[in-house]
């Protein structure tokens, strides 16, 4: 019981920490994505599903703002809020991967005593785009400004992750895909469970997602 | 949802306390095993006293606050082993099983839950006539955590002497170490623990041990928190290689003499 306790409870923070990226390649400009992603932090064999949704909107033909909510936080007390823009940085040119930029924050405020927390982010995709074939690798990090409020003086300022992902994107479809590893500048405990990791450090998870465009 | 309903599940138990289930080597006199119950608040819970009842008065006692298990009976060969600790049934051993664990009614939710439970069962032990000089509370991991604000001053006996074995250290640390970030244990959960806090409000002896390789409590969360500890007299034991099932990576044998040593020092 307490195994499968911990493994859920695993499952949950880690899926909190750690959210998908929502777009790769910008949107053209006055387009909308709605869409709603699940994700898998590999602990043991701990599962459970995990929902976030998310609204983009190109705002101009190289830029897209974004705004989205973990509902599985949620459902654990805690609001966690996102919101950030997605730019181009250079185009994809032959076998050179297009580049975009993204930079944002994320947001937790608990319910039970109101405590909040706020983590900019920032990232740097590479993308090969064909037809509606999107792959991208991914490098990204969330800046913990309180990181000095951890316990035991144990707070790290950076949380960073890498990821690869591969999205279909049609005219009002989009199916997306993506492996990450998290925080591999620490080593991630949760009691009586194993988190597989990269040389001991961080962990992994695996998040896909579909939306609508309009 | 809060997770403390889930962290403090429990489980069945049988109370089925006899010799044939222990090692020979932890034999006790089964005259003097008593299964009691006690009322915490609404709710009724179990307790397991081994040793002569009418010696309470007399006799140092070891107060036994168990781990996460679902019941008393995984921890009934710790009980043989505390009665023949020193000899046999030289100190009277007493556990209990938290609300929602064992036969235990109602469910543990948190400190006021752990702490009214504690108060029951050594509310009794008060009336036989234990006093605070002949108690010591021995809290294994999930123990640790209503021994931790009973010794800082939330006990109806004051506590002298403390083993903590692979205790916990705060909820904010089981958060933290699963995230990487500053998350508080709140965005989760209403139970709130410092045992470091506790360690430091805590005047009397301390014993911790501890293993390096402990999963399930980090020792270095672990030792952050006990080496608050502002006392009278401190002690720490640490095992190279050792996880949290931190006495059966030692032995019995080397395990007891810690204890043993501690609790005659």
């Amino acid at each position: 019981m307490k195994i499968k306790f911990f493994a859920v409870l695993g499952t949950l923070v880690l899926a909190a920490s750690c959210t998908p990226t929502k777009v790769v390649v910008p949107l053209e400009e006055g387009q909308w994505q709605i869409g709603v992603t699940q994700g898998r932090p590999q602990i043991n064999d701990g599962y459970l599903p995990m929902l976030g949704a998310y609204a983009a909107k190109g705002v101009s033909a190289t830029k897209t703002n974004y705004g989205g909510i973990q509902f599985s936080s949620l459902f654990l007390g805690a609001v966690q809020l996102e919101g950030g823009s997605v730019a181009a940085l250079l185009p994809q040119e032959g076998f050179r991967p297009g580049i975009s930029y993204s930079y944002g924050a994320q947001s937790f405020l608990s319910t039970r005593d109101y405590a909040f927390r706020f983590y900019p982010e920032a990232g740097v995709n590479a993308y090969f785009e064909n037809g509606p074939h999107i792959l991208n690798a991914s490098v990204n990090t969330w800046l913990d400004p309180t990181w000095f409020l951890s316990d035991f003086g144990r707070g790290q300022l950076l949380a960073p992750s890498v990821s690869a992902g591969y999205r279909l994107r049609y005219k009002w479809f989009e199916a997306q895909l993506e492996y990450k590893i998290l925080n591999p500048t620490r080593e991630l405990q949760i009691p009586q469970n194993y988190i597989p990791s990269t040389s001991g450090l961080g962990g992994r998870g695996m998040y896909w997602g579909i939306a609508i465009n309009f | 949802m809060d997770i403390s309903a889930a962290l403090f599940a429990g489980g069945d138990g049988t109370y089925d306390f006899k010799n044939e289930l222990l090692d020979p080597q932890y034999h006790v006199d089964e005259t003097k095993i008593h299964l009691m119950d006690f009322q915490s608040d609404n709710d009724t819970v179990y307790a397991l006293y081994v040793g002569d009842l009418a010696q309470i008065a007399t006799d140092t006692i070891i107060f036994y606050l168990h781990g996460n298990a679902s019941s008393m009976d995984n921890f009934w060969e710790t009980a043989g082993l505390f009665a023949n600790l020193g000899g046999s049934h030289h100190f009277g051993f007493m556990m209990y099983d938290y609300r929602g664990f064992g036969k235990s009614t109602g469910r543990s939710t948190g400190v006021e839950s752990m702490a009214a439970d504690y108060d029951a069962v050594l509310a009794f032990l008060q009336t036989q006539g234990l006093t605070s000089d002949r108690m010591v509370v021995v809290a294994s991991s999930l123990g640790s955590l209503p021994a931790g604000s009973a010794a800082a001053g939330g006990s109806r006996i004051p506590v002298q002497k403390l083993v903590m074995e692979v205790p916990q250290s705060t909820a904010n640390v089981i958060m933290q170490n699963a995230t990487g970030l500053s998350l508080p244990a709140s965005m989760l959960t209403n139970y709130k623990f410092d045992i470091g806090q506790n360690m430091e409000d805590y005047t009397g002896e301390l014993l911790w041990m501890h293993g390096t390789e402990d999963l399930v409590a980090p020792i270095e969360t672990a030792e952050a928190a006990m080496q608050k500890h502002n006392g009278t007299y401190y002690q720490e034991a640490i095992y190279e290689g050792a996880g949290h099932g931190l006495r059966w990576d030692i032995g019995d044998e080397e395990w007891s003499k810690i204890v043993l040593d501690f609790v005659r020092h």
